[in-house]
């Protein structure tokens, strides 16, 4: 009894959570809801998760429950990281700006294309490249 | 020719300050004009290069070598570059074969000139390596249909037409199938040059091992689910 209460209060938090996450992502809320209700259910069902279990040919619904879970938490894992990926690209086009426009031309006006190198010997204090090799 | 302006070369580096510096004194000796990308270097290499002789881009932390390339191909559009050259920082290619290169692509109007170790010389290479670098180049030909030698050579030159299709994605190493990938998506035409690879015992300690290897791999299937 006092796992099912436990169980009951998290499962509940997860089903506010989904409703506050509707506005962003209604997908992924419904989803969410769907998952946390099932829980609810079958946390003060458990011998419906068992008949449900044996119906689609697996033992116990403990077990059922464990599968969907892992199936689950590999999308929401792949998920991530697709995110990650994603975020990662916006980080490189920031680092890549920043990065060229702190750009610090070379010392010694060499052969470029281009006009840049104009502005560059403009300026002072500059020497030939102390080389040591 | 008008068009056969003076190559720019981008350099990636990170944590070269040991070599960075003769390869950037070298090429400008050579007369070409450098730019070294700096990927968050913990060293001297930003100083270094900058010493020598290079334009220098920074990046504020490591991105990874795909990110330093295409940052420097950026700053060399920028600068007007009409050819540029992709060239390592560790001192493992020869300057003299970037002319072999530029050459290639004037002769016969390729818009990527790539070097191969494997039409060349690679002294020094180990057999461990050699094997590795043959299943990539396997799995690259099988991938994107191009009949390239050597997948992962780091010199390569193209025109500015072929640099400006190029867009990469890849931060890490998987860069290099990605580079063929594009260059296969263009349509541009593409040769391959030999080149010498000189293995250095500072090159071997600071090139990829198996484990690389395959998270290489695991990268590149993760952009087969990504798209």
């Amino acid at each position: 009894m006092i796992a099912q209460f436990i169980l009951s209060v998290l499962l509940a938090g997860i089903v506010v959570y989904a409703w506050s996450e509707y506005a962003r992502s209604p997908a992924v809320a419904v989803l969410t809801l769907l998952v946390a209700s099932a829980g609810l259910y079958f946390v003060w069902m458990p011998e419906h998760s068992t008949q449900l279990a044996e119906a689609v040919g697996i033992g116990r619904g403990v077990d059922l429950i464990l599968y969907i879970w892992v199936c689950l938490s590999l999308i929401v894992l792949l998920n991530l990281h697709l995110k990650l990926r994603t975020q990662m690209e916006l980080i490189t086009a920031l680092a890549r700006k920043i990065a060229l426009a702190d750009a610090r031309p070379a010392r010694v006006p060499s052969h470029s294309a281009g006009a840049a190198k104009t502005r560059e010997s403009a300026r002072p204090g500059e020497s030939g490249g102390k080389i040591s090799d | 020719m008008a068009s056969r302006s003076q190559p720019y070369v981008v350099i990636p580096a990170y944590n070269e300050a040991q070599v960075v510096s003769r390869v950037v004194a070298e090429l400008g000796r050579a007369g070409y004009a450098v730019v070294v990308v700096d990927d968050g270097s913990r060293d001297a290499t930003a100083d270094a290069a900058h010493a020598a002789g290079a334009a220098l881009v920074s990046h504020p932390f490591n991105l990874g070598q795909g990110a330093a390339l295409q940052t420097g191909i950026d700053y060399a559009l920028a600068q007007g570059a009409e050819v540029v050259v992709t060239f390592d920082a560790d001192g493992q290619h020869r300057v003299s074969d970037i002319s072999r290169l530029t050459e290639a692509l004037f002769q016969e109007h390729a818009e990527f000139a790539l070097g191969s170790r494997f039409l060349g010389q690679a002294p020094n290479l180990p057999p461990l390596r050699r094997v590795l670098l043959r299943a990539a180049t396997a799995f690259t030909r099988l991938t994107t249909g191009l009949q390239v030698t050597d997948t992962h050579n780091g010199l390569r030159a193209m025109t500015r037409r072929g640099a400006g299709a190029i867009r990469l994605r890849q931060n890490r190493m998987a860069h290099a199938s990605e580079w063929l990938s594009q260059i296969a998506d263009s349509g541009l035409r593409y040769v391959e040059r030999p080149v010498t690879i000189e293995y250095t015992a500072y090159s071997l300690a600071k090139g990829q091992s198996i484990g690389d290897a395959i998270l290489i791999l695991l990268d590149l299937f993760a952009r087969r689910l990504y798209r």
